[in-house]
């Protein structure tokens, strides 16, 4: 019988708990000069980076902060096609592509657990 | 002694993959995409099938998908009527094009300036990606739901295929048509290779190949079953094909012979593509899986060792054939 050829390893497939595209790879950082950049700038650019920074900072603190105290509570959702509905807010998944609820009240009935789409969603409010 | 064919296997997937297509070559190597029915478009290493990521935004069936040639952007088309553009580094969404109908092909010009769309609604748009939010020129014509749409000529010409039985070469500057060819079955697959201006066209078990300028035909060969897609060597030395039977085809290119023929797949083979430095080629299926089969079995190339006879190997990889 004909010997198979070797291989080293498997491929390696997806990564069940994200979507990829590793920000460590020397692709990633030699391709992505983000707005916050490590590598040195003139004077006046390093103090608007890190004013940027800062706002950028607090913006996406305060968002999470929402997401914490969103958790358990009723939220009204406004999406698309001028569908608004209300639900339980349990949370939502790492890339904010998915928020969990239960408890969806649609216009055709109640859904106990649900995903909605957020991208899907124009805004959301609820009570503190 | 000949060794044997071992298929590199790359599973995530969980429905039947479409279309794929490979990067030019980068200083980051070469890269290949996955359309997939179950939506979610995946990047992967080309030499190895490793996973990179995932473009996550489609709302349905993903029925086309392309890499610009420096692997720097990524564009899908699906059955959610839109075709996406997206980052090819971070994998992030860049812009949705919505469309009237699925949408089954998007390509880039080379320049990556502007994206080709065509489906369902048979009407060949022309989107300038510096000017997203501008009308898109439109070609009318196909009389059917076009399943591929390529840039050619230096991007001055477009090849379209439909379901109405014809292919059809476009000016792009006067959207005319220059040229046409029909068939008595629908064309299942396109392939444009701009080194040599060939054009590879499957129809039933036939692969053909075109001039792509004057689409005056080369050769056709046939196959032992229904093809759906076939691609040409870079040196134009071998094509294969893959189709219905779950085979994969390896041809030599001037005496037409069959070389080789490998099982594997689990299901029909629905796109197959040669990497650009040819070393390999890679086929998708309805089973869900790519598989990445050498040009030279037994060569050491990405995953694939060659292991001289007697010495202790500490991995080996049996495949069921």
């Amino acid at each position: 019988m004909r010997p198979h050829v070797s291989v080293l390893r498997l491929p390696r497939g997806p990564d069940p708990n994200g979507r990829g595209f590793d920000p460590n790879s020397p692709r990633f950082i030699a391709l992505c000069p983000t707005t916050i950049s490590a590598s040195t700038e003139t004077g006046t650019d390093s103090v608007q980076m890190r004013e940027e920074q800062r706002a950028r900072s607090v913006l996406r603190e305060s968002f999470l902060r929402t997401l914490i105290a969103m958790t358990n509570k009723q939220v009204q959702f406004h999406m698309y096609e001028r569908v608004k509905v209300e639900a339980k807010f349990g949370a939502s998944d790492i890339d904010v592509l998915n928020f969990q609820v239960s408890e969806l009240h649609t216009p055709i009935g109640v859904q106990k657990e649900a995903l909605l789409r957020c991208q899907d969603v124009i805004s959301y409010s609820f009570d503190l | 002694m000949a060794m044997r064919q071992t298929p590199l296997t790359c599973s995530g997937h969980t429905r039947p993959v479409v279309d794929l297509a490979f990067s030019g070559i980068t200083p980051y190597g070469y890269f290949l995409i996955s359309a997939c029915k179950d939506g979610k478009p995946m990047l992967r290493q080309g030499d190895t099938g490793d996973w990179i990521g995932t473009f996550l935004g489609h709302k349905g069936a993903v029925w086309g998908a392309t890499l610009n040639n420096e692997a720097t952007k990524a564009a899908t088309a699906a059955a959610d009527f839109t075709a996406k553009v997206w980052d090819a580094v971070t994998g992030d969404e860049v812009l949705t094009l919505a469309h009237k109908h699925i949408v089954k092909s998007v390509n880039f010009t080379q320049d990556s300036s502007c994206l080709l769309t065509g489906g369902n609604d048979k009407i060949i748009r022309i989107y300038d990606l510096n000017k997203p939010e501008a009308e898109p020129q439109e070609i009318t014509g196909h009389t059917s739901a076009i399943k591929k749409a390529l840039w050619c000529n230096n991007d001055t010409q477009i090849l379209s295929a439909a379901d109405d039985k014809t292919v059809r070469l476009w000016d792009r500057n006067s959207t005319e048509v220059v040229k046409q060819l029909s068939f008595d079955m629908s064309v299942s697959s396109m392939e444009y290779i701009p080194d040599g201006e060939v054009l590879v066209i499957t129809y039933g078990k036939t692969i053909a190949f075109y001039n792509a300028l004057s689409l005056d035909m080369i050769k056709t060969v046939d196959a032992p079953a229904s093809i759906h897609s076939a691609s040409l060597h870079p040196d134009k030395d071998f094509f294969v094909a893959g189709g219905d039977d779950f085979k994969l085809y390896k041809f030599d290119y001037g005496t037409k012979e069959e070389l080789e023929s490998y099982k594997g797949h689990f299901g029909p083979v629905h796109c197959v593509r040669f990497s650009p430095d040819g070393e390999l080629y890679a086929s998708g299926s309805e089973d869900g899986t790519l598989r990445l089969w050498q040009t030279a079995v037994g060569k050491t190339y990405g995953l694939w060792k060659c292991v001289l006879p007697d010495k202790c190997v500490p991995f080996q990889i049996m495949s069921n054939q």
